[in-house]
């Protein structure tokens, strides 16, 4: 393998020469190292290039988690929170998450924000069938979860649930927008721990 | 004197009662006349249609038409009572538009039949709903579920087998 | 020239139907033949809950009715329950509910016109309508310690008084207001795209606004001087001094400047309150004032009885909510339940007309029409 003219042989590394750095992360590197998502950065003096060693599970989780765009589909009063944390002041956009789109099949996060009657049922049903997999809902306020303070009425669903799976629960009546980033981290928490490296306990 | 008993002047014979809702001129009609009546309400510059609101109080329905004059700032109230086995009673869409989506929510909800509207189906539940809601003898243990059909239309049924993950 | 016609769907999930709206459109090319909306995807029985709870259990419902705007939706509410049972509220109670009943015309007034035009595609209102919305919500907070489902008024006064360091904060919002709207009005109401998107869009005249039932800025857009707060007084609006917004284009951009002109108006009476303010720690009824357990005069907070049984009558009350006339018709039959809660929705009747209004027109003036009669679905579909 040639590059910059000088020589890479993969195989035969000499380790007196790698140096494992432990400052403060200050390049982009650092930080992803610092997130602790890759297992090992190493850096050879003699090379230009560098290499990373880790699993395929934890770089596909890492990309996955970092930019989750949601499906724009508010439901009901909790919608009306969703735009309060989509805007300046609490301001989603630093989790990755700005970009709420329009269609289904360019989002992979479904934040259900509202009251599913049984009329909306069948739809939030297809759009959920509609996203690209992998993806995620989080079931918004007490109506989403469990029915909340429609339980008793004749045209609501009793939590969304009972059509689509959901991942992340977030109490409220409507949830407060830090209530909305905690559920975030949450699921965050979720994806890191993903895929098959988690179901063999490599990935923590 | 009050507007609803200007109203029994003017039409005595579809008149059946004055009286007030609490602090509003209230007109009980005969159920055949209230398209005379509403309309002799609107001459009299009654022309803002504020609500309809049907009643079921078991053994007959009771529909109310509160209106408001923005000329004479003042109100009334038009109250028809009707059988509790033949609810229907003249519809007022060809005097106000706004009348239209009112009666179809009544019908809709409480279930009273307004004759001569141009569109008498649901509005808020999907076509085919079983039961009117707001009446007292509505079945709210039953469930009931909605599909979206071939065309897009919503398909009732108490089979919601397709719909939900697990029973 | 002739040209097939087109089916178009649009909603119930579509980012400018501000909720589970949806159109069935039949389309002549690119204009509108006919337009039927299809309402009802977020029908929740609310009438129905009404006849099952009692009449404290309901207040917390009337707030799910129009969220934007929760706290004229609880007065309308507690002033039927009030006029069928007879209660006499204290004068601070009066003031405190006018307050919280302006700002939130001002928040709703700040959301309604930053959605009208992100749906046209200026992303920046919205942006400053939100920044300015969170320091009234922060104000609610204070109040109740809720942001959108107050649950603060209820029959006889108001729930809690006003915290300590309230008031300077609310000045320092009215100050920062003021400037604020000027800065709206230098962004949006010389600019001359908007002005192409919204004048002689959607025009309906006084006459049919009237039959079609319209009420509130909507009605006033279309030169009808007709305000509820003036004109059917309730409250203490009889001793407060303000005008009503009244326009006489009927256009798009007529109702979009009457809601511009209405925060004024309520920065106006939000200061007048301030100012007149009673002292008095009184913020519930007399009549119900006094806890039985404890038999300690209530002065601070307010006490209700759970148990609570207006005497049987009916009794049709509305009032003039930032989006048209809000009223309720209770029906009491002396139980602890009411017989009957009928909600007189100003965004049901409002959007009425709206085929009416786009017939001709093309999908993009459908957005404008339809964003500035200011609709919340949970208030249309109840």
């Amino acid at each position: 393998m040639e590059k910059g003219g000088i020589r890479v042989d993969p195989v035969t590394i000499d380790t007196t020469k790698i140096k494992i750095t432990k400052k403060q992360p200050v390049t982009a590197l650092d930080k992803l190292n610092d997130t602790g998502l890759i297992s090992t950065v190493l850096s050879a003096r003699e090379r230009e290039g560098m290499i990373l060693f880790s699993t395929v599970d934890q770089v596909f989780n890492w990309a996955r988690l970092s930019s989750l765009w949601p499906v724009t589909s508010g439901l009901a009063c909790c919608a009306i929170e969703m735009m309060a944390v989509a805007m300046a002041h609490h301001d989603i956009a630093r989790f990755g998450m700005e970009i709420f789109r329009a269609s289904p099949r360019q989002a992979d996060l479904m934040f259900v924000a509202g009251t599913v009657t049984k009329r909306m049922a069948p739809r939030v049903k297809q759009l959920y069938e509609m996203m690209p997999d992998p993806k995620w809902v989080i079931a918004v306020g007490s109506c989403a979860s469990t029915g909340g303070p429609y339980h008793e009425s004749y045209s609501v669903l009793k939590g969304v649930d009972l059509i689509i799976p959901v991942d992340v629960y977030m109490p409220g009546c409507p949830p407060r927008p830090e209530a909305w980033i905690y559920a975030v981290i949450q699921l965050r928490e979720k994806i890191k721990n993903q895929g098959y490296g988690a179901k063999w306990g490599l990935n923590k | 004197m009050n507007a609803a008993e200007e109203l029994k002047n003017l039409l005595p014979g579809s008149v059946v009662s004055t009286g007030l809702q609490l602090n509003k001129p209230m007109a009980v009609i005969k159920k055949e006349e209230l398209l005379k009546a509403a309309g002799k309400a609107k001459e009299m510059g009654f022309d803002h249609l504020s609500v309809i609101t049907g009643i079921d109080y078991k053994d007959h329905f009771e529909v109310i038409y509160n209106f408001f004059s923005y000329n004479k700032k003042q109100n009334l109230a038009l109250k028809v009572n009707l059988d509790h086995d033949k609810p229907e009673v003249e519809s007022l869409t060809g005097l106000w538009n706004g009348a239209d989506w009112l009666e179809r929510e009544t019908f809709d909800l409480v279930g009273i039949k307004f004759i001569g509207h141009p569109n008498l189906v649901r509005i808020l539940l999907p076509d085919g709903w079983n039961g009117h809601p707001l009446r007292k003898d509505y079945d709210m243990n039953t469930e009931q579920f909605v599909t979206i059909g071939e065309n897009g239309d919503d398909v009732v049924s108490t089979d919601g087998t397709n719909l939900l993950r697990r029973k | 020239m002739e040209s097939d016609e087109l089916l178009i769907n649009m909603g119930p999930v579509h980012p400018s139907t501000h909720g589970v709206l949806r159109f069935k459109l039949r389309m002549d090319g690119e204009s509108i033949r006919e337009c039927t909306p299809v309402l009802g995807h977020l029908h929740r029985g609310t009438e129905k809950i009404g006849e099952m709870k009692t009449y404290l259990q309901f207040i917390p419902y009337t707030d799910r009715l129009d969220y934007i705007s929760a706290f004229p939706n609880n007065y309308a509410f507690v002033k039927a329950v009030e006029e069928l049972a007879g209660i006499e509220v204290p004068l601070r109670a009066e003031y405190i509910r006018v307050l919280t009943m302006e700002l939130n015309r001002i928040v709703n007034h700040l959301v309604s016109i930053g959605s009208l035009l992100m749906d046209l595609g200026a992303a920046t209102m919205i942006m400053w309508g939100f920044r300015e919305r969170e320091n009234a919500l922060q104000l609610f907070e204070m109040l109740c310690g809720a942001r959108m489902t107050f649950n603060y008024i209820k029959p006889g006064g108001v729930r809690e008084d006003i915290p300590d360091g309230f008031m300077p904060k609310l000045n320092e919002f009215l100050k920062d207001m003021e400037k604020r709207i000027d800065d709206y009005e230098q962004l949006i109401n010389g600019n001359e795209i908007f002005h192409m998107r919204m004048k002689n869009i959607g025009v309906i005249s006084a006459k049919d606004a009237v039959n079609y039932g319209w009420t509130g800025p909507t009605l006033r857009g279309s030169g009808v001087d007709y305000d509820l707060r003036k004109y059917e007084p309730y409250s203490i609006y009889p001793d407060l001094d303000f005008k009503v917004c009244v326009r006489n284009e009927g256009d798009s951009f007529a109702r979009f400047i009457v809601r511009m002109d209405e925060m004024r108006e309520s920065l106006h009476i939000l200061r007048q309150v301030v100012d007149n303010m009673p002292a008095s720690k009184e913020i519930s009824s007399a009549k119900y004032g006094i806890a039985p357990m404890t038999g300690t005069p209530t002065a601070v907070s307010s006490y209700f009885p759970r148990i609570f049984t207006p005497p049987p009558g009916e009794v049709y009350s509305r009032i003039e909510a930032p989006k048209g006339e809000l009223g309720f018709y209770v029906v009491s039959d002396g139980t602890t339940k009411p017989y009957r809660v009928k909600i007189r929705s100003p965004s049901f009747c409002n959007l009425t007309a709206i085929p009416s209004l786009v017939t001709g027109l093309k999908i993009p003036d459908l957005i404008a029409a339809f964003g500035t009669i200011d609709v919340v679905l949970g208030d249309v579909d109840r």
